[in-house]
């Protein structure tokens, strides 16, 4: 397709390659597609549908489709939650909900139930990790006060783990995080898509 | 309400209700994006920025409720057609009948106040 790199005098051309900047990350073929289809609508627009008082300026155009950034981030925010809900990576995931925090309550909850999850998952594997280098200072103490994971200076009463939080760190910790994207996976079918919102244009 | 409070509200009713309106449009066959956006142009308020309905129609595909296909056109540029899926059908008709309950109880709520304002 011929959108590539092609320095723009022309307003199309211009409009067009500041889109695929703003697409920059999502597959090569599907911004190609978006370019394509978007490049139809405007030169047809533009044509109007074949008589003379249909026909429209190219600048209107581009202006009734929008800016770029604008376009670009709605398209990039609906592949941000695609590539989370299809993979399993703690990081895209996380950046998906935390998108959706900054716009409902139920997305509030979700991203902060996934950043303690994954908090309490880290600190487990991290006091399994620890433990050959701090013995004394890593381990699982219960006192009257409260229960203490991992705690440095050495806190009083009785250490229930010893060596065995090594392997129970590991699992522990693996089954938080397991469970936090899991759950924040199947969080994420009920984000708003940000295709959905229509910026209002006065 | 002051008038930006109005248009905020506006927007989001807009938002809520393209992607019964897009499913609509194809329901009697396929389309390609400028026809749909002509047609919700033409029968509705619901698009401001025309853009926008592009990244809808990408989602909508995404998740399984329409097909798209490239097309040769005498435009000289060829056309994605989109059409409904079999799921997409059985979205847009329960979507559609949620629709007309949902509204027709708004509006016989908002009837009185209609009337007040004609005397």
């Amino acid at each position: 397709m011929s959108d590539h790199t092609e320095p723009a005098n022309d307003p199309v051309d211009s409009y067009l390659a500041a889109l695929r900047k703003q697409l920059a990350g999502l597959p090569a073929d599907e911004v190609d597609e978006i370019l394509q289809e978007l490049r139809g609508h405007i030169v047809e627009r533009a044509a109007g549908s074949g008589s003379e008082q249909n026909r429209l300026p190219v600048e209107r155009v581009l202006r009734e489709l929008g800016t770029p950034e604008e376009i670009g981030s709605l398209y990039r925010a609906d592949a941000l939650v695609a590539r989370a809900r299809a993979g399993f990576s703690p990081a895209l995931i996380i950046r998906a909900t935390n998108r959706w925090a900054t716009r409902t309550v139920l997305g509030f909850l979700a991203f902060l139930t996934g950043v303690m999850g994954y908090a309490v998952g880290c600190a487990f594997i991290a006091c399994a990790v620890l433990k050959p280098f701090f013995p004394t200072h890593i381990g699982l103490w219960i006192n009257s006060h409260n229960v203490l994971l991992g705690a440095a200076p050495r806190p009083h009463g009785p250490e229930l783990l010893g060596w065995w939080i090594i392997p129970y760190g590991l699992a522990v910790g693996s089954a938080f995080i397991l469970g936090v994207t899991v759950f924040l996976r199947w969080m994420l079918r009920f984000i708003p898509r940000a295709s959905q919102r229509v910026p209002f244009l006065a | 309400m002051t008038e930006s409070g109005l248009e905020n509200w506006e927007a989001q009713i807009r938002k809520g209700w393209l992607d019964v309106a897009i499913l609509a449009t194809l329901w009697k066959g396929r389309l390609y994006g400028l026809e749909i956006l002509r047609e919700l142009e033409s029968r509705s308020d619901l698009v401001i920025t025309e853009g926008t309905v592009y990244p809808l129609l990408t989602r909508l595909r995404k998740d399984g409720l329409i097909e798209g296909k490239w097309e040769e056109s005498d435009s000289g540029h060829p056309r994605r057609y989109y059409k409904l899926s079999a799921a997409g059908r059985s979205r847009a008709q329960a979507l559609a009948r949620h629709s007309h309950d949902f509204l027709s109880k708004i509006d016989a709520l908002i009837q009185p106040l209609l009337k007040e304002q004609m005397r």
